[in-house]
């Protein structure tokens, strides 16, 4: 044991002290929350400027209400009207006047763009809009909305129907949901689980990652620098392998720990609120049996490998294990007690993301709880087993990759 | 101290070691040779227990192989290297924390050793910093910190140069007057010849020859003719009474097959070749083991030219 701590020990703090730590701790949140961030700030930016729009109004009955309309709903933080509207052409005007008056005014830039309102408005459907930048998604939005707010008004207007009446007989619904356990009524919307179980998901993906590529690049490492001839005449091929799992995963649960203080903080000061996770302590239990189990089998999988890429190979293949029930995580979520979910349950590498899943849902059974944590155990000792056997001959092959067959053979060996 | 008996692994196909026995005491040291690929470093991690023997046992001072026997061994591996980006005194002392000695202690032990290697200015640095002949040192020093009883190294001259090969000769004989059992394995006979108190030549995974180094080479007789000469000597394996020659640019070793007729042989010699120097002696380690592995037969440079 005093040698399983020593391994751990060098492991931890070797590489906690190494550049390569400290970037990937600062540069991953930064690069997630750029992910996040940067294109809504980039698009959602509100306008600081008002934007003249200019409008060739054919049919003569849209321009002067779209003015009224554009000055009540949209307005700048400093209270100016954020769209001025100027008539560039009117009925008076055949329309390839008005378009090459209009054209020329948006090339010289005296207004971002137009719309061409057409004379048949009220029985036609489409109007044209021309600018330089046809990107700005929110004008041309902003525009549709208001003018067939207007013609649809009109339109009730002649049939004698109040618009004012129709706006409130066909308000829209919303839906609350209210989830009910045993301990009592709560509101929470599916929005709220999902994003539940999705940190936990991201969590252990990361973890599994990071601990993971760690492990394959150490025994890598010393298998390539000869070291672990060193090491295993000093200490047990199992004291080893434990003692690298052990403190390798502490670094792993450190950057991790790190990462969801960074991530608490910033939501406290942004006034997010944290919801702690219902049943938080039962997917603790599933959390670390299934990082065992992905850890052994990190172990089995990376001590055979000899160069780099077989070593990126390896984790990229174990990470997509991980990556599926991300991709499955709707479907689950939307129907969490059908058969296919129950079975996939019991797929040990799933079985931690399932449950993360389901069971801020809906509590699955305590029979199906107990047996799946028995399975997932079972399978996280099997694995551990077998990944001692093997890296304890796998360290010291060097060179050619074994077979599979040669890595039953090692199963057989003692 | 050690006793290894009818040791057998077998690779597959191939049978690496072949029912080998030795032994060897403190206060002693055992030259395993053998040429490339013989089984003398899977003979090494069996002792070592980093892997497992198919048959035999391996004692240690009478008892198996248990936890405890790892640290009372000294290792230094064939295949050379170490840490690349750590630096050198934690690397020394994590291994010395592997062998379960107190840190305080292990910190004076290199402190000295690292002082008797002349590497103290590197106390500090990454191991990536120093050259190949120091990472050795280095690697020696792990190996020997824990004050071993059992010290195993496999060819520990390859890579030094002169002065430190001297180094590493006198801290050797300094291990065994401490009562250490010493093997070390090594291709290059003369090492052995000059530090070994017994030997066990490995062949194909067999015992070929052992016993102590006197006693093997007085076995052999003085049949042999040691000489320095200028001159194309080429034509010396042609001669009458040569058994076997190994022929080098300026050095022969005749090995003939009898003792006498010598001064007839001398004369041809002389009158073809300057010779500088000549001497009737017991054959050397490098001409029995070339003669017991069977290098070609009357050519020498090229097999046995490794000084």
């Amino acid at each position: 044991m005093r040698k399983v701590l020593a391994v751990a020990k060098w492991e931890y703090i070797e590489k906690i002290k190494s550049k390569a730590f400290l970037f990937s701790l600062i540069i991953i949140p930064v690069i997630m929350i750029g992910m996040g961030v940067l294109p809504g700030l980039l698009a959602s930016r509100p306008d600081t400027e008002s934007k003249i729009i200019g409008v060739f109004d054919q049919s003569g009955e849209i321009y002067q209400p779209l003015k009224k309309y554009l000055n009540i709903h949209y307005q700048l933080p400093s209270g100016k009207p954020n769209y001025v509207l100027v008539s560039v052409a009117d009925t008076l005007n055949t329309v390839q006047e008005g378009k090459n008056l209009a054209d020329a005014l948006v090339l010289a830039s005296e207004i971002e763009g137009y719309v061409i309102i057409p004379k048949s408005i009220m029985s036609d459907t489409s109007v044209e809009y021309r600018s330089e930048n046809v990107g700005n998604i929110r004008v041309t939005d902003r525009l549709t909305n208001a003018i067939r707010d207007l013609v649809v008004e009109k339109k009730l207007h002649d049939q004698g129907i109040d618009p004012i009446l129709v706006k409130q007989l066909i308000s829209p619904l919303e839906m609350r949901t209210i989830k009910l356990s045993k301990s009592g009524a709560e509101e929470s919307g599916f929005t709220q689980v999902f994003f539940t179980a999705y940190v936990f998901m991201m969590m252990m993906l990361f973890l599994v990652l990071t601990s993971g590529q760690l492990l394959v690049r150490s025994m890598l490492e010393e298998k390539s620098n000869r070291v672990v001839e060193i090491l295993v005449s000093s200490c047990s091929a199992n004291d080893l392998m434990a003692g690298k799992v052990l403190g390798l995963s502490g670094l792993g649960l450190t950057q991790m720990g790190i990462w969801v203080v960074m991530g608490l903080a910033i939501s406290l000061k942004f006034g997010v609120s944290v919801i702690a996770l219902p049943s938080a302590l039962l997917l603790l239990l599933y959390f670390i049996l299934g990082y065992v189990l992905y850890a052994a089998l990190f172990v089995a999988a990376g001590s055979p490998v000899s160069t780099e890429q077989e070593a990126q190979q390896i984790t990229s293949y174990l990470s997509l294990t991980l990556v599926l029930p991300i991709a499955l995580a709707l479907p689950v979520m939307q129907n969490p007690n059908s058969m296919l979910v129950k079975v996939l349950t019991f797929v040990p590498l799933m079985t931690p993301t399932m449950m993360a899943m389901r069971i801020p849902i809906h509590m699955p059974s305590t029979i199906e709880i107990v047996s799946s944590l028995a399975l997932l155990a079972l399978s996280a000792i099997v694995m551990m087993w077998i990944a001692g056997k093997i890296f304890r001959v796998a360290i010291l092959v060097y060179g050619k990759r074994p077979s599979i067959r040669e890595l039953l053979r090692y199963l057989r060996s003692n | 101290m050690l006793t290894v008996s009818h040791l057998r692994k077998q690779y597959s196909t191939v049978l690496a070691v072949d029912d080998v026995s030795l032994s060897v005491q403190g206060g002693e040291i055992l030259g395993l040779l053998g040429p490339n690929g013989a089984g003398k470093t899977t003979i090494i991690r069996m002792i070592l227990d980093i892997i497992q023997a198919d048959a035999g046992t391996i004692s240690y001072d009478g008892k198996p192989f248990t936890d405890a026997v790892r640290n009372l061994i000294g290792y230094l591996p064939e295949e050379r290297g170490l840490y690349r980006k750590n630096k050198l005194i934690n690397t020394i002392l994590y291994f010395a924390s592997l062998k379960q000695i107190d840190s305080d202690e292990a910190k004076r032990r290199a402190y000295d050793w690292l002082k008797r290697f002349d590497l103290l200015n590197y106390y500090d640095r990454k191991l990536e910093e120093l050259s190949k002949g120091n990472q050795q040192k280095v690697q020696f020093i792990i190996s020997i910190l824990h004050d071993p009883q059992l010290v195993i190294l496999d060819e520990p001259f390859s890579g030094l140069d002169p002065v430190n090969q001297i180094l590493m000769k006198d801290i050797l004989s300094e291990l065994k007057h401490q009562g250490k059992a010493i093997i070390f394995s090594t291709h290059q006979m003369d090492h052995a010849e000059k530090l070994c108190d017994s030997i066990c030549l490995i062949n194909q995974g067999k015992v070929i020859l052992e016993g102590k180094v006197d006693e093997i080479k007085r076995r052999y007789g003085k049949n042999t003719i040691q000489m320095i000469y200028n001159g194309d000597g080429s034509f010396l394996s042609t001669l009458a009474s040569v058994k076997t020659a190994y022929i080098y640019e300026n050095y022969a070793e005749l090995v003939l097959d009898t003792d006498r007729h010598q001064n007839k042989l001398l004369t041809e010699i002389a009158s073809r070749l300057d010779v500088r120097k000549y001497e009737n002696v017991e054959p050397s380690l490098n001409a029995i083991f070339l003669e017991l592995v069977g290098a070609d037969k009357k050519i020498g440079g090229e097999t046995g030219g490794k000084q």
